[in-house]
Order: C-alpha cells, then sequence, then structure tokens
C-alpha cells in the first residue's frame, strides 16, 4: 500500500510533479502512465525517500519508508536498472544488498535463479546487455521478499519472452496480495498487465481509475462496417452528432452511433452489411485522447487570459 | 493467500553489523580494491629492502638515533601509499556515484548515515591492517639489513614499534579523509584531484609562498598540512620547530573529521 498525499517536487523555478495524491493497493497490479518527463521516475524515488519532495508525503505500508525496521521487506525496488556497480559480479552485488538486511546466500540464489541469472551470476556486471542488467535490477527488487514493489519501466531493453516474463511475474505477484506499481510510457503494455492506472503528464494526475474504465470512458468507441451501397448507407446514418469517414470505396468508420441502430437501419432499408463491427479504443487512443484534454485545458485557459485582457 | 505469503518471508532486519558486511563485501569484491592493497604491500616492502640496503652512513651514528633510522627504511612504503589510498577512499564511493550503485545502496538504507559509517569503518580497519603489515613487513626486512651496518635500535622502550603503528594509523585517517571528499564531490576525477592535491600539492605550495616571500604565516602554516602531519605522527620534524607527535595525531584527526562529516552533511541533505 502507497498513499500520497500532496506530494511535490520542484527542481530550481521547474515543477516535475505537482501537488498529486493517490493510492495504490494491495492484490492489484497499478499501472503508473505517462510519457517520458511525465515525472513517473520523480515520484517513485520520492516513495523510497532518494528524493526528498519539496511539499507533501508519501507513506508505504503505513509510514515513511525510512522508518521501516526492514525497509527491503516492505519495498523492493527497481528504479534504475543501472544502479549497480559495473565492477561487481551478480552474485556478489546481491550479497551486499542482502547482508544490510541478514538476507544470506540462499535467498541470493534463489533471486538469481527466479530471474533466470544462473549463467551469469558470477560475471561482472559491466559487461551485462540493457535486458540482463534489467533483470539484475529485478533480482534486487525480489530480495527481501517485499510486499510492494515498485518498477521504473521493468520491460525496457527486455526480448519479448522478457517482456511476458515480467508480465506473468507482476500478474503472479499481484495474486498474492502484494501491492504492485509498475510504470511505462508504452500504453499497449499496461492494457495487458495493470488493473488500475494512474496517468500522469506535465506533473500532475490526469486519470486515476481501473483500466477497463478509462477504455469505456474513451468517445472514440467508434463502429466499422463494409457494405456494397456504402455511399446510400453513409447518405442515410447522417446526423448531429454523428461522424462518418470513408476508409475504402466500400467502408466506413462510424462514430455517434451503435452497431445495433446501424444493423437495423440498414435492414429497414433493404441495405446488405458484409461487415459490421464495433471498434473498442486502444489504450493508446484513450491516452492520447486524456493528455489531450489536459493540453487542451491550458490552451483553454490561455484564451480566456488573452480574451480578457482584449477587454 | 497473502496471510500466507507473509507467514512463510524470511526474517530480515535491517541492522548496524549487517550494514557493515555488507561494505565489506563490497570493498573486496571490486578488483581496484584488491590491486591497490596489493600494490601497497609489495612497494612497502621492496622499498624498504632498497632503502635499508642503499643507505650510507657517515661516521658514528648516535645509538639514540638508530631507531628512528629504523622507522625511516620501514616507513617509506607510507609516503607512496597515501597516494593510493587517497586515490582508493574516493574511489570507494564516487565509483558508487558514477555507476548508479549509490542508489541500490540509500534504497537499502534510507537512513543514509549508518551507510556512510560503515563505509568509513571498514575503510579505515582494512586500511590499517594493510597498513600494518606493510610496516612491519619492511621492519622485518630492513632490520636486518641495517644490523649488519652496525644500527640495532633498543626496541625494549617501545618507540619503535609505536611510531610504526603510528604510520599505519595515518594510512588509515588518509583513507578516511579521501572517503569524505569524494562524498563530498560526488565525482572520481574531482575527488581524486582533490585528494591527492590536498596530500601532494598543498605542501609544495606553501613552501613555494614562503621560499618567495620570506612569509612567516606560510611556513607556520606547514606542520597543520595532512600529509606534514602524517609525518609528524611517526618522525621528528625535520626542523626541530614542528608539532609533537601526539599534536600531530590530532592534527590528521582533525582532517579526516572535518571531511568525512562534511561528507555526511550533504550525503544527508542532497537527492541521491
Amino acid at each position: 500500500m502507497i498513499q500520497a498525499e500532496g506530494l511535490t517536487k520542484r527542481y530550481g523555478d521547474k515543477t516535475a510533479v505537482n501537488d498529486i495524491s493517490f493510492t495504490v493497493k494491495p492484490g492489484m497490479v497499478t499501472g503508473f502512465l505517462g510519457p517520458n518527463g511525465a515525472g513517473k521516475s520523480t515520484t517513485m524515488r520520492m516513495i523510497v525517500g532518494l528524493d526528498r519532495p519539496s511539499e507533501g508525503s508519501v507513506i508505504v505500508n503505513g509510514k515513511p519508508y525510512a522508518a521501516h525496521t526492514a525497509p527491503l521487506r516492505e519495498v523492493g525496488a527497481l528504479l534504475d536498472a543501472k544502479a549497480i556497480h559495473t565492477g561487481r559480479s551478480a552474485y556478489n552485488h546481491l550479497l551486499a544488498m542482502g547482508a544490510t538486511h541478514g538476507i544470506g546466500k540462499a535467498r541470493v540464489n534463489e533471486v538469481i535463479g527466479l530471474t533466470g541469472l544462473e549463467s551469469v551470476a558470477g560475471k561482472r556486471v559491466g559487461g551485462f546487455s540493457l535486458g540482463m542488467g534489467q533483470r539484475l535490477g529485478i533480482a534486487a527488487a525480489l530480495l527481501g521478499d517485499p510486499a510492494t514493489l515498485i518498477l521504473d519501466e521493468p520491460v525496457n531493453g527486455l526480448d519479448p519472452e522478457g517482456v511476458m516474463w515480467v508480465r506473468q511475474l507482476a500478474r503472479h505477484l499481484a495474486g498474492e496480495g502484494r501491492t504492485i506499481f509498475l510504470s511505462s510510457h508504452l500504453m499497449s503494455e499496461m492494457a495487458l498487465t495493470a488493473d488500475h492506472l494512474i496517468v500522469l503528464g506535465r506533473g500532475k494526475i490526469i486519470a486515476d481509475a481501473p483500466v477497463a474504465e478509462i477504455l469505456a470512458t474513451s468517445t472514440r468507441t467508434a463502429v466499422k462496417l463494409r457494405s456494397p451501397r456504402a455511399d446510400q448507407l453513409a447518405q442515410l446514418l447522417q446526423g448531429a452528432d454523428v461522424t462518418i469517414t470513408t476508409t475504402e470505396h466500400d467502408a466506413l468508420t462510424i462514430t455517434g452511433l451503435t452497431a445495433p441502430v446501424i444493423g437495423e437501419a440498414a435492414a429497414q432499408a433493404g441495405i446488405p452489411l458484409h461487415e459490421l463491427t464495433p471498434v473498442g479504443a486502444s489504450l493508446e487512443e484513450a491516452y492520447m485522447e486524456l493528455t489531450q484534454d489536459d493540453v487542451e485545458y491550458h490552451a483553454g485557459t490561455t484564451a480566456t487570459i488573452t480574451e480578457e485582457a482584449a477587454r | 493467500m497473502s496471510a500466507t505469503a507473509i507467514a512463510t518471508r524470511p526474517a530480515a532486519r535491517l541492522s548496524a553489523p549487517g550494514i557493515v558486511r555488507s561494505e565489506w563485501i563490497k570493498l573486496r569484491s571490486v578488483r581496484s580494491t584488491v590491486w591497490s592493497y596489493a600494490i601497497i604491500v609489495v612497494v612497502s616492502l621492496g622499498m624498504a629492502a632498497l632503502m635499508a640496503s642503499t643507505i650510507s652512513f657517515v661516521g658514528e651514528i648516535p645509538a639514540e638515533a638508530h631507531g628512528s633510522y629504523v622507522v625511516q627504511a620501514s616507513t617509506f612504503g607510507i609516503f607512496f601509499g597515501q597516494l593510493i589510498v587517497g586515490v582508493l577512499g574516493v574511489l570507494v564511493i564516487s565509483g558508487e556515484y558514477s555507476t548508479g550503485m549509490i542508489r541500490s545502496t540509500l534504497t537499502a538504507v534510507p537512513k543514509r548515515l549508518p551507510a556512510l559509517a560503515a563505509k568509513a569503518l571498514v575503510l579505515f580497519l582494512t586500511t590499517l591492517v594493510v597498513g600494518l603489515v606493510s610496516v612491519f613487513g619492511s621492519f622485518a626486512i630492513a632490520a636486518p639489513i641495517l644490523a649488519g651496518e652496525g644500527i640495532q635500535p633498543d626496541l625494549s622502550d617501545g618507540i619503535v614499534v609505536r611510531d610504526l603503528a603510528l604510520s599505519a594509523l595515518y594510512l588509515a585517517l588518509v583513507a578516511v579523509f579521501s572517503l569524505g571528499v569524494g562524498t563530498i564531490l560526488r565525482s572520481s576525477a574531482g575527488g581524486i584531484a582533490a585528494a591527492l592535491g590536498t596530500i601532494l600539492l598543498l605542501p609544495t605550495v606553501f613552501q613555494v609562498i614562503a621560499g618567495l616571500t620570506q612569509a612567516e604565516w606560510a611556513s607556520n602554516i606547514m606542520p597543520y598540512l595532512l600529509s606534514n602531519a602524517g609525518m609528524g605522527m611517526f618522525s621528528e620534524s625535520m626542523d626541530g620547530t614542528g608539532l609533537e607527535q601526539w599534536q600531530s595525531l590530532l592534527v590528521v584527526l582533525a582532517w579526516a573529521a572535518v571531511s568525512l562529516v562534511g561528507g555526511a552533511l550533504l550525503l544527508k541533505r542532497r537527492d541521491a
């Protein structure tokens, strides 16, 4: 469980994270979504106390991270795959990390096995590929068998098999009742992994809702159809809130009407349909729409100010 | 489901001995550390053999000076060792900043200061042991050679042994000083330049100033410079106007303490 309250981080006069409050609940995967530079990594660093908030606070499992008697047991964090000394072997890195908490060789070997690093554990980290570094970072995060897992862009640099593995691991750990907080700028990845989404844009929370809800609220739900008399049908369906685009000579994409309404209208007019498919908005589209709203909001304010100034 | 998962989790707890063990694993598992210490020992022993066998004596050496001759021959490696240790002390922390390791370290030890304290302790003790091995090993080589020249110090008063131990202590304190410098500057290049500049360059700079301007303050400040005070810890001052050995020890302690406390304050305050 992670609870942030009015969390703010300023670097000079640039505000990276602007007064955000959110709760990450146990037993599910919460996705932390936003474009690069939105403030995701800064927020995650503040959770484990690496960066000090300018204002506000964040607690993990009821306490500030540093106040726990066994921090690695509470939170496992992969914040940066490169947060490892390049001159040391993977095994010794994990051993040194674990030693602080009295975690010994048995658990170190366990996480090495869990992340599939057996063959390279004795090698120096400097020679690791991005993917292996990422696996080692995840191994380090799992070392304390933590109740809360924070992973910043965990699938970066992983091959498809590795991506699948992280996805399954996250789902499995959430199934055990743990809190999983996962950041990404890849919306497609989130659609497959997360139950809940917190969307961040320009340091502010744009959306905080279940994945299904974010998809459902999207206005971009469309219907695709094919008909030999597509032109005739397009004329028939025209209306105030309806947008019709012709993609091919016999294909239409329509928003503003549901598939049953279109189907019945076509049947009454005796127009044959070869295809009629409702298209759900992808998370990408929903996300673009959300961030676009954010941009429009800013543009709107500027316009208002200009109008007022003109008066 | 979560209850069973949590019940089977291994016991783990952040503890001071654990943090010290972690820093020991870190120190010994990087090649540069092992090499640096090996070089100190090898060079010290070699220097001692060279010094003892090439030293030439004109006339009779008074018996009370025999001790300082042996100490001088046995501690020659310290002059060289302080440079290596100066680099090593910086690298122990700057290497963590340059690789990003510091974020892993501070995530495991979020209160931060215990991590720096453990680093300082491990570095101090390891360097002390290496220093003791070097100087007493050098003594074992140099003493028989010098005995052949008729220089046989009286060991019964313990002064020779004390001075040899003090030279190793100086080496260990230089390591702590450099660790503080590395923590303050967070960069290998800057940290090494600052640490070696303090050890090597400062005495020369003040010597030049004193020589050119005949300024008394410049020569007065000389015994308080880190490396001069360090030499003053285990050998008599060359011009006889310097500090007592115990005063030199206090000066070196102050250098190490100021540097480490400065690093600690910044480590606590800054974002990692």
